[in-house]
C-alpha cells in the first residue's frame, strides 16, 4: 500500500495565509500587511519585518516602508534572521482539509508535505490508469468510481459515482410522494408535487398576514371565507403604488440633495431662508420652469465639479513639471561639476608637464653650464628628468 | 473570490473590541461593504452628533486604501457636499499597515481638528478662515439638524 500511495502525490495546493493556527500566535510574529504569521520573513533597512510576498506587492505601489514611511527600495529588503523564520515555521497549524474530516495538526513547515503525501482527505488522481477523475486519498485504493456502468433499469450509461443520484431521477424507476405516499414514475413525480392533495401549504394570502395553513384538499374551503384573500386585490394595488412612490421619492431626494444648498451660502442662516426661497419660488413657477431650473442646476453642478477636477489636475501637472525641472537641473549641475573636475585634472596635468619641460630645459642648460664644475651626477639628473618628461609626452 | 483572511480578522476584531465612539458593521450580502457610524468628538462643533458613513474595501485592499464617504450631511472644510473626505491617509499617504480601525480614528480626529488650509469644500474653508465663530456655529447647527442620534 505504501509504495502506491507515495507514487500518488496530491496536487492540492496549500495557501499558507489561509491556515488556522492551533493557538493564536504572538502579535510580534504577525506581518503588518496581511496580519498572518510571517511567511518567508524579510527585513527592511529600517528593521521592520514583513512577508516577502507582502512587501514586494507594497513596493510595487509605493517605494516606502509601510510602517514608518521611510524611503525603501527592493534592494533594501533582505531575509530576516533565521531565528524569526524558525519561530513562525514551528507554529502548529490545523490541516487545511479539516472541514472534510482531517484532525491532523502539525508544525507549519510540515503541512505542505502532509497534504501532498499523507493527508487521507487530500484529493489525488484516481488509481485507474487513463482515468482523469479525482478522489480523496482514503478512497484512492478502491475501484475507480469514474467509469461508466449501465443503469439496471433504463440501461443508460451512468458514472458509478453518480448512481445513487441517478436512481432518484431514472425515468424507469418510481419513487414515493413524501406527502401522500403514493408511488409515481420519476418524470411524473414533479407534476404530482404541484397538485398533491395531502401536502400542507400556506394560505394564498400568507404574505399579507394570514397565518392559516392546511392540506391542499382542504384549503379551498378556507379560501372562501378568508378575509385576507378577499382583500388581496386592493392590498396588492396598494403595495404596488407604495413601491412606485418609494422609487419616485428616492429619485426626487437624490435630485434635492444635489440642489440644496444650490449656491454658496452668503450668511449663516441662509440655509433656512434658502429653503423658504426655493419653496416660494416653486409655488410661483410652472412645473416646466422648475424642470428647466433643475436641469440648469445639475448642469451647473456638473460643470463646477469638472472645473474643480481640472484645477486639481493642472496643479498636479505644475508640481510634476517643477519636479522634473528640478531633477533635470540637479542632473545638469552634477554633470557640470564632473566636467569641471575633469578640466581641473587636465589643467593640473598640463601644468605639471609644462613645469617639467621647463625644468628639464633649465636643468639641461644648467647642467651644460655646470658640467665642468659638477661633473657627471648633474648630467645624470638631467637625463632622468628629460626621460620622464618624454615618457609623459608619449603617454 | 474568497474573502482574504486579513479582512475576516479585522472584521472580527472590530466587532469584538469596538473603538469607543465608532461602529462598523459589515453587510450580510457583501462583507467588503460596511455601515459605519462615528460620534462627533467632545469639545468640537460636531459633539452630540452621530454621523453615518459608508466604507468599501476594494479588491486589492490592503494594497489600496478603503473607499469612505460621509452619508450624513456635515459642515466641514475637508468634507464636500457629496460626503467625500480630504484626508492624506486615504490617498497618497495610505500604507498597507493601516487598518479600518486606524482610518476611522483618523476621520474622528479630523472632525475634532478641521484643516481649512487643505480644503475640499472651498466655500466652507473660506468661511472657516474669515469667520471662524460663524462657521463653527453653522457646523453646530447642521449637526443638530442632520446628525441628531
Amino acid at each position: 500500500m505504501a509504495p502506491s500511495r507515495s507514487s500518488r502525490n496530491s496536487l492540492q495546493s496549500v495557501d499558507l495565509r489561509a491556515l488556522d493556527y492551533l493557538t493564536s500566535p504572538s502579535a510580534n510574529l504577525l506581518c503588518p500587511i496581511c496580519h498572518a504569521p510571517l511567511i518567508t520573513p524579510v527585513q527592511t533597512r529600517c528593521l521592520h519585518t514583513f512577508c516577502s510576498a507582502c512587501i514586494s506587492l507594497s513596493l510595487e505601489r509605493s517605494l516606502t516602508c509601510p510602517v514608518d514611511r521611510k524611503p525603501l527600495n527592493h534592494d533594501d529588503v533582505t531575509p530576516a534572521p533565521i531565528m524569526i523564520a524558525n519561530l513562525v515555521n514551528d507554529l502548529m497549524v490545523l490541516c487545511p482539509n479539516r472541514e472534510k474530516g482531517c484532525t491532523t495538526s502539525c508544525a507549519r513547515w510540515l503541512v505542505e508535505s502532509h497534504v501532498r503525501e499523507d493527508c487521507e482527505y487530500a484529493t489525488v488522481k484516481c488509481a485507474k490508469e487513463g482515468c482523469d477523475g479525482l478522489v480523496e486519498r482514503r478512497e484512492a485504493d478502491r475501484e475507480c468510481v469514474h467509469e461508466e456502468v449501465e443503469c439496471a433499469f433504463c440501461e443508460g450509461p451512468v458514472r458509478k459515482l453518480d448512481i445513487e443520484l441517478h436512481y432518484g431521477e431514472c425515468p424507469k424507476l418510481s419513487s414515493d410522494c413524501r406527502h401522500c405516499s403514493k408511488s409515481f414514475l420519476n418524470p411524473e413525480l414533479a407534476a404530482h408535487k404541484l397538485i398533491c392533495p395531502d401536502e400542507v401549504i400556506d394560505c394564498a394570502a400568507s404574505h399579507f398576514g394570514c397565518s392559516h395553513s392546511s392540506r391542499r384538499s382542504e384549503l379551498d374551503e378556507h379560501l372562501t371565507h378568508c378575509h385576507f384573500v378577499a382583500l388581496t386585490p386592493i392590498l396588492q394595488l396598494h403595495t404596488e403604488r407604495i413601491e412606485t412612490l418609494e422609487l419616485e421619492n428616492k429619485a426626487i431626494r437624490q435630485k434635492l440633495d444635489l440642489l440644496v444648498p444650490p449656491r454658496p451660502l452668503p450668511t449663516p442662516l441662509s440655509g433656512t431662508s434658502n429653503s423658504n426661497d426655493s419653496s416660494s419660488l416653486g409655488r410661483d413657477m410652472t412645473s416646466e420652469m422648475q424642470d428647466y431650473t433643475y436641469h440648469l442646476y445639475s448642469e451647473y453642478e456638473q460643470l463646477r465639479s469638472d472645473v474643480e477636477r481640472l484645477n486639481a489636475q493642472v496643479r498636479e501637472l505644475d508640481v510634476k513639471q517643477d519636479m522634473v525641472r528640478f531633477s533635470e537641473g540637479l542632473r545638469y549641475n552634477e554633470e557640470m561639476a564632473g566636467v569641471r573636475a575633469a578640466i581641473n585634472g587636465l589643467r593640473m596635468q598640463l601644468h605639471w608637464l609644462v613645469a617639467n619641460r621647463r625644468e628639464g630645459v633649465t636643468a639641461g642648460a644648467g647642467a651644460g653650464a655646470a658640467r665642468s664644475v659638477a661633473g657627471s651626477s648633474a648630467g645624470g639628473d638631467g637625463r632622468r628628468m628629460s626621460d620622464s618628461a618624454r615618457q609623459v609626452v608619449k603617454l | 473570490m474568497a474573502l482574504p483572511k486579513r479582512i475576516i480578522k479585522e472584521t472580527e476584531r472590530l466587532v469584538a473590541e469596538p473603538v469607543p465612539g465608532i461602529q462598523a458593521v459589515p453587510h450580510d450580502d457583501n462583507l467588503r461593504y460596511f455601515d459605519v457610524s462615528i460620534h462627533g468628538p467632545a469639545q468640537s462643533p460636531y459633539e452630540g452628533g452621530v454621523f453615518k458613513l459608508e466604507l468599501f474595501l476594494p479588491e486589492d485592499y490592503p494594497m489600496t486604501p478603503p473607499k469612505i464617504r460621509f452619508l450624513t450631511k456635515i459642515y466641514h472644510p475637508n468634507i464636500d457636499r457629496l460626503g467625500r473626505i480630504c484626508l492624506d491617509v486615504l490617498k497618497a499617504n495610505w500604507s498597507p499597515a493601516l487598518q479600518i480601525r486606524t482610518i476611522l480614528l483618523s476621520i474622528q480626529a479630523l472632525l475634532g481638528a478641521p484643516n481649512p488650509d487643505d480644503p475640499l469644500a472651498n466655500d466652507v474653508a473660506q468661511r472657516w478662515k474669515e469667520d471662524e465663530p460663524g462657521a463653527i456655529a453653522t457646523a453646530r447647527e447642521w449637526t443638530q439638524t442632520h446628525a441628531a442620534p
